[in-house]
């Protein structure tokens, strides 16, 4: 089980997270290139020291800035997979794959022996005598994972574990590295900038934006209550937050947002909630609708995308305040003679808002 | 047109009169009376002085050298500046006042002279002298190059060993020496081939005792004063001995094959 909390401040950025994860469990952390998450795997891995912060797996305490502790990284039992690999050139397959148990002390032939098992599990034994230089992306991935996991760590590092591999062999790779992680007793965390692995990947999810999770949780909870702009962005959903100040009998909600108020579905309760509005939900109109919309906000249109770009619909980006996507039909944007600049009305239902703490 | 014109116009200029020279050291002898000079006991004594001293410089620069290096290319401290100037000063500085520098630290009164004499060594106009000039003017060479080497080493593959329970130490035998030794033998060959051709430093802090201080560089110095034949012919040997170390370590050096990410011979992309 790792628990670790981690500030760091370099030049203009800063990191400052929490991460948990279960023995045995994988967390993923996605988000943008120069959101931190090399530097997160680098703190945990004893790499970099943090400023602040503690960094414990099991019982054991590898960093706490209060308590003055600080394990070096040779001293933590941490796997840890680079982006680029970085397989040692001079040495063999299976020396490679063997160095982190004979720096322990394992002798030779032992060393060996789990290195050809460790191979083996990955299925490329058969490249134990070849050197990093001729083996393919995917082989060298393989034989890096194997090197990492021979050793047992407590923790596995895995810095974007397939972004280095072609299209094809990352599809094979993907299922094998799945398979692998689900029988580790290690905490792995698992940091990409690629949604898809973050769902394929992640037990728990968290989201890292500009050197801060943003919203961490389970798979399921996080893309069916986004929390975060980045997951909002990647479902296609706009994303509000504001304050319940009353509820209808009519299972109506009123919320006060920073752009003013909206009617809601009742979430059932009071407080501050996130509110979500599928572009579906969202009709155009060039005047101010007389209508069911109880919801409407004026602004320019500021792009048109065919979504998807040989279907019938599209998308439609507001300079609203707050800023809106719809999506509505071709048809509509004829009718309504759309273009980029035109200022109209967007308006939805109270029922095509859904809200939630 | 004109461009390629005047860029070999210019280079031929500079090998013209980088080579002249050269070629006339070789053209100056015939090279059976060359091969009988050699053979002179003065020549092979001077010629044995040098490879002995040139030799223990070097190896005195490498065990000293390589932790420096190893310093220099791993770790950050206060002051790295000043001490990256100092190794790299003997470079550019006149062999001259190297020399001066050591006689008067080493000398009967200098710094480290007195307390040498009060245990009854002294060290000046010895052949102890010329190895110690040899390291002084000949060191930079080795570290600099070394520590480009393990460097470069360092930022790709010390992290990994790191996570991989290699203690610092460890890392280093197994890791990166084996990983920058192209670079370390190149910087001993670079020593070594300047500890040979050191002349300043020399005369003035070991002077020129033939059997005992006279290297190949003094002997041509002296020969040219009293037998020019013999001091052209030392002076080919010392151009014989350069021209092959420069251009074996052309030779030797291969582009390292590493083993780039997802980029290898089965993948096409």
């Amino acid at each position: 089980m790792l628990r670790a909390t981690l500030a760091k401040r370099r030049g203009g950025f800063a990191l400052d997270v929490a991460v948990e994860a279960p023995a045995g469990g994988t967390l993923v952390v996605v988000g943008e290139s120069g959101a931190g998450k090399t530097t997160l795997l680098r703190l945990l891995a004893g790499l970099d020291r943090p400023d602040a912060g503690r960094v414990a797996v099991g019982e054991r305490v590898y960093f706490d800035a209060a308590a003055g502790i600080e394990a070096p990284a040779w001293e933590r039992e941490v796997g840890y997979v680079a982006q680029d690999y970085a397989l040692f050139p001079h040495l063999t397959v299976r020396e490679n794959v063997a160095f982190g148990l004979r720096a322990r002390g394992v002798p030779r032939h032992d060393a060996r022996a789990s290195a050809d098992a460790a191979l083996d599990r990955l299925g490329v034994a058969d490249l134990a005598l070849r050197r990093p230089a001729e083996l393919s992306g995917g082989q060298q991935q393989r034989v890096a994972l194997a090197r990492a996991a021979v050793t047992e760590p407590r923790l596995l590092l895995l810095d974007e574990p397939l972004s280095a591999l072609d299209l094809g062999t990352r599809q094979v790779v993907r299922g094998e590295l799945r398979a692998l992680l689900s029988e580790l007793s290690a905490a792995t965390v698992f940091v990409t900038h690629s949604p898809l692995d973050a769902t394929v990947f992640g037990d728990s999810i968290a989201v890292i934006e500009n050197g801060r999770l943003t919203q961490v949780g389970a798979r399921d909870d996080l893309l069916r209550h986004p929390r975060s702009a980045y997951v909002a962005t990647l479902l296609g959903v706009n994303l509000l937050q504001g304050t319940v100040v009353s509820r209808d009998a009519g299972g109506v909600a009123h919320v006060r947002t920073a752009d003013g108020m909206l009617a809601v579905a009742d979430p059932g309760a009071d407080g501050p909630v996130y509110l979500t509005v599928n572009p579906q939900e969202i009709t155009l109109y060039s005047a101010p609708p007389a209508g069911s919309a109880q919801n409407v906000f004026r602004g320019p249109v500021i792009e048109i995308v065919p979504e998807p770009p040989a279907g019938d619909r599209v998308r439609v980006a507001l300079g609203t305040s707050p800023p809106l996507v719809a999506e509505i039909t071709r048809q509509a944007v004829a009718g309504l003679g759309l273009r980029e600049g035109m200022p109209v009305y967007a308006g939805f239902k109270a029922t095509g808002v859904k809200a939630y703490h | 047109m004109l461009w390629e014109i005047g860029v070999l116009a210019a280079v031929a200029v500079l090998l013209v009169f980088l080579g002249l020279p050269l070629l006339s050291l070789l053209l100056r002898v015939p090279p059976a009376e060359l091969w009988a000079r050699l053979l002179a006991p003065a020549s092979l004594t001077a010629l044995r002085l040098s490879l002995v001293t040139s030799l223990a410089a070097t190896v005195a620069i490498a065990a000293l050298g390589v932790p420096a290096a190893y310093l220099l290319a791993t770790r950050r401290f206060p002051g790295k500046r000043v001490v990256e100037v100092l190794l790299e000063l003997p470079m550019v500085l006149p062999p001259t006042v190297a020399g001066v520098g050591l006689l008067l630290a080493f000398g009967r009164a200098g710094l480290a002279g007195k307390a040498l004499a009060a245990l009854g060594l002294s060290i000046p106009f010895t052949t102890l002298a010329v190895v110690l000039a040899q390291v002084f003017v000949a060191c930079p060479f080795f570290v600099s190059a070394a520590t480009a080497g393990l460097r470069e080493v360092e930022a790709r593959y010390a992290d990994a060993a790191a996570t991989l329970r290699a203690t610092p130490g460890y890392a280093f035998r197994r890791v990166l020496l084996p990983l920058a030794l192209p670079s370390v033998l190149a910087g001993g060959a670079m020593s070594w081939a300047r500890a040979l051709g050191e002349f300043g430093a020399t005369i003035m802090f070991a002077g020129n005792l033939p059997g005992r201080t006279q290297t190949l560089p003094l002997a041509v110095y002296i020969g040219f004063q009293t037998d020019l034949q013999s001091a052209v012919a030392l002076a080919v040997i010392l151009l014989i001995l350069s021209f092959t170390v420069l251009l074996g370590l052309r030779l030797a050096h291969r582009p390292p094959r590493l083993p780039w990410v997802g980029r290898a011979p089965g993948d096409a992309r």
